[in-house]
């Protein structure tokens, strides 16, 4: 086996003396990532800023006094040009007003049923009047969204100082007071994002990795006729295909560490610009020492059956593009296993599922984020991995002894 | 040196090949029942038509194709039994098999000499020697990829060298060079042989035939169509030149031609 380290070694040098290479296989993802989340979250941010500094056009037919006084305590009138009107001139606009608001020029239209306060006062018993008032807003519009969700809070409190008018006692409103508490594991509260999200995100990603470069590892060195030179050399075949497997793998871990730290750095950049999202746990990950060793052992498998399974397809096409062909399909396979472990409403699942590769890879590290993961179930997810891995990769090394396959002959 | 011993080597077709080739016969014979020896610090020339299967009776012989039948021997080790020993005694060219255009002639010279189990003095030894003789020392840190033909060609030739081999195999060894580049690699050739290897190559082309090698077998349809220097084969054939016998061979195989 001593050619394998030989060989590892040229492949690593083959990278990582390529300045434009390392940049596209580790800089570039990284920029990438981190600069479209940090875009996202900025322009999210900046859109919602707008939407709460605009002010927002508002006409209401039919105030009241107390309405007035209501919405002026609560500085209503800062964030919106109020335009009170009377019902006769609304009669004469209301088309042109409805008009507007379709076009987003105006965000609300607020009418009170005439008399309204003293529609209120004069309520005695079940059955006698009661006034409406009918808000108009444009649900496409974010604006008019907006402009409906505070008015709706100014409403709110002009209704609670009416019923305190009527009552004089609102505690006779409280029948019972209700009070919530929580009572859950830290890790799971914390991370239900991030467990959602992780396992998805490390089975594609590795894969993604694994594929920058096991293509042109196997398949380009066949199309360029630069692997048949080393088949020339007195080296064993199963050493050339042990050599090539671990600098794929080596490269791949690497490429998918990248990936991971920038996504990291990237949802905590777009979690800080986002506040809501940073509260519910957004980047809030905490494993321990020996979940990180999990999580590594975990991924370690993955590495392995992916670039056994690249390697194989690679090493069965004639060219590079041939290979992409064949490995399309299995990398939309490993997106669908890792999507579904992101709805899992769950349920304890039956260890053989953990046996299954890809699948079972992913409900291991979600279970691991959630604190989850039993030792059986962490032990069959690493061996079922494991045992399609090996038996792969001796198909890749018959593979190789193949003339049909390296020859086309 | 080089023992092929009724060497039959028959490709199975797969229906995208027998489409190409227009045939509904599975089965397709590239070498038939053909049987050779080459001697120590003799130039032996396989010549004949593309197709013929000189690139296959190559390619056994450097232990790339195992045969279907009969065995190669190359200093006495099995091509099938023990390929290892084989790949250490010989050193195989050709134009399909390169250098990874990504390194620079420097780097593989090194990275297949460690392949070879070679130290690195050994190493650094050979390289001076190989280098300096094909004029590689002014171009060795240039990638690969960045090198005229004619260079690719004298790199990959000092890098398949690297490990001193007995036997030196080389396919089409002047092919897509221009005269100059071709007249290196010839010269070469007869080097080796003066330093007492075996080179065994495969050509089409007459004159290189003539000019370079000691004994000549040439190939027709897989088979052994006759053997022997220059002169046994004028003689055999009864023809003024390599040509005219190598066409007079031809029609005797191909007599719907």
């Amino acid at each position: 086996m001593k050619g394998a380290g030989i060989i590892v070694r040229k492949e690593l040098k083959r990278v990582f003396g390529d300045r434009k290479l390392v940049f596209s296989l580790f800089i570039l993802p990284a920029i990438l990532m981190i600069g479209i989340y940090s875009l996202m979250g900025n322009l999210i941010k900046s859109m919602e800023t707008d939407i709460t500094e605009h002010i927002s056009e508002v006409y209401i037919v039919n105030s009241e006094e107390g309405f007035k006084q209501t919405a002026k305590a609560m500085k209503y009138e800062d964030g919106a040009n109020v335009i009170y009107m009377t019902e006769s001139d609304y009669a004469a606009q209301k088309a042109d007003l409805e008009d507007r608001m379709l076009n987003g020029n105006i965000e609300l239209i607020v009418v009170f049923d005439k008399n309204f306060e003293s529609t209120i006062a004069s309520y005695s018993k079940a059955g006698d009047p009661i006034p409406e008032v009918k808000v108009f807003y444009n649900s496409a519009e974010n604006y008019s969204s907006q402009a409906y969700n505070v008015f709706s809070g100014v409403l709110s409190a002009y209704r609670t100082s009416l019923l305190a008018q009527r009552l004089g006692d609102l505690e006779q409103l409280n029948v019972f007071t209700q009070s919530d508490s929580r009572i859950v594991k830290e890790a799971k509260a914390n991370n239900q994002f991030i467990s959602m999200m992780l396992p998805y995100l490390i089975t594609m990603l590795l894969f993604a990795g694994a594929m920058s470069v096991g293509v042109d590892a196997i398949a380009g060195e066949k199309e360029r006729g630069t692997l048949a030179s080393m088949l020339l050399s007195p080296v064993s075949r199963d050493s050339i295909v042990v050599g090539k497997l671990v600098s794929m793998a080596i490269l791949s871990s690497l490429s998918a560490i990248v990936y991971a730290v920038s996504m990291i750095v990237a949802m905590s950049v777009m979690g800080s610009s986002m506040g809501e999202l940073a509260e519910s746990g957004f980047g809030n990950v905490s494993f321990g020492p020996s979940q990180c060793l999990m999580l590594l052992a975990i991924m370690l498998v993955m590495v392995y059956l992916y670039v056994a399974i690249i390697g194989l397809l690679a090493v069965l096409a004639k060219d590079t593009k041939t290979a992409s062909t064949y490995i399309s399909p299995v990398y939309i396979v490993v997106i669908i296993a890792g999507m579904i472990t992101m709805f899992n409403s769950g349920k304890a699942l039956p260890t053989y599922r953990y046996c299954i590769p890809v699948y079972g890879n992913a409900l291991a590290i979600a279970d691991l984020c959630s604190n989850e993961l039993t030792a059986t179930n962490f032990l069959a997810s690493l061996g079922g991995t494991l045992l399609v891995a090996v038996i792969i990769t001796f198909a890749v090394g018959r593979a190789f002894n193949s003339e049909k396959i390296m020859f086309n002959a | 040196m080089i023992k092929i011993n009724n060497l039959t080597k028959i490709y199975k077709l797969g229906k995208k090949k027998m489409a190409e080739l227009k045939t509904t016969n599975p089965e397709k014979i590239a070498v038939n029942g053909l049987s050779l020896e080459t001697k120590e610090g003799e130039i032996f020339g396989l010549l004949g038509p593309n197709g013929a299967g000189k690139t296959t009776t190559l390619r056994c012989v450097a232990t790339l194709l195992k045969p279907t039948d009969g065995e190669v021997s190359v200093c006495g080790f099995d091509t099938v039994k023990q390929g290892a020993e084989v790949r250490e005694s010989i050193c195989f060219l050709t134009n399909e098999i390169k250098l990874d255009p990504n390194f620079t002639a420097d780097y593989m010279f090194k990275f297949f000499g460690r392949l070879h189990g070679m130290s690195e003095e050994a190493i650094e030894e050979r390289q001076n020697m190989l280098f300096s003789q094909f004029g590689i020392n002014d171009f060795k840190d240039k990638k690969i990829e960045e090198l005229s033909t004619g260079m690719k060609q004298k790199a990959a030739i000092a890098v398949s060298l690297v490990h001193d081999p007995k036997v030196v195999i080389f396919d089409e060894p002047t092919s897509g060079l221009d005269i100059i580049t071709a007249r290196v690699v010839t010269d070469y050739l007869k080097q080796l042989k003066e330093e007492g290897k075996t080179v065994i190559i495969s050509t089409h082309i007459m004159s290189e035939a003539e000019k370079l090698c000691d004994r000549i077998a040439v190939i027709i349809n897989g088979q052994k169509a006759c053997e022997g220097t220059l002169g046994e084969i004028l003689e055999k054939t009864g023809a003024d030149d390599l040509e005219e016998a190598f066409f007079r061979l031809y029609k005797e195989y191909n007599p719907e031609n």
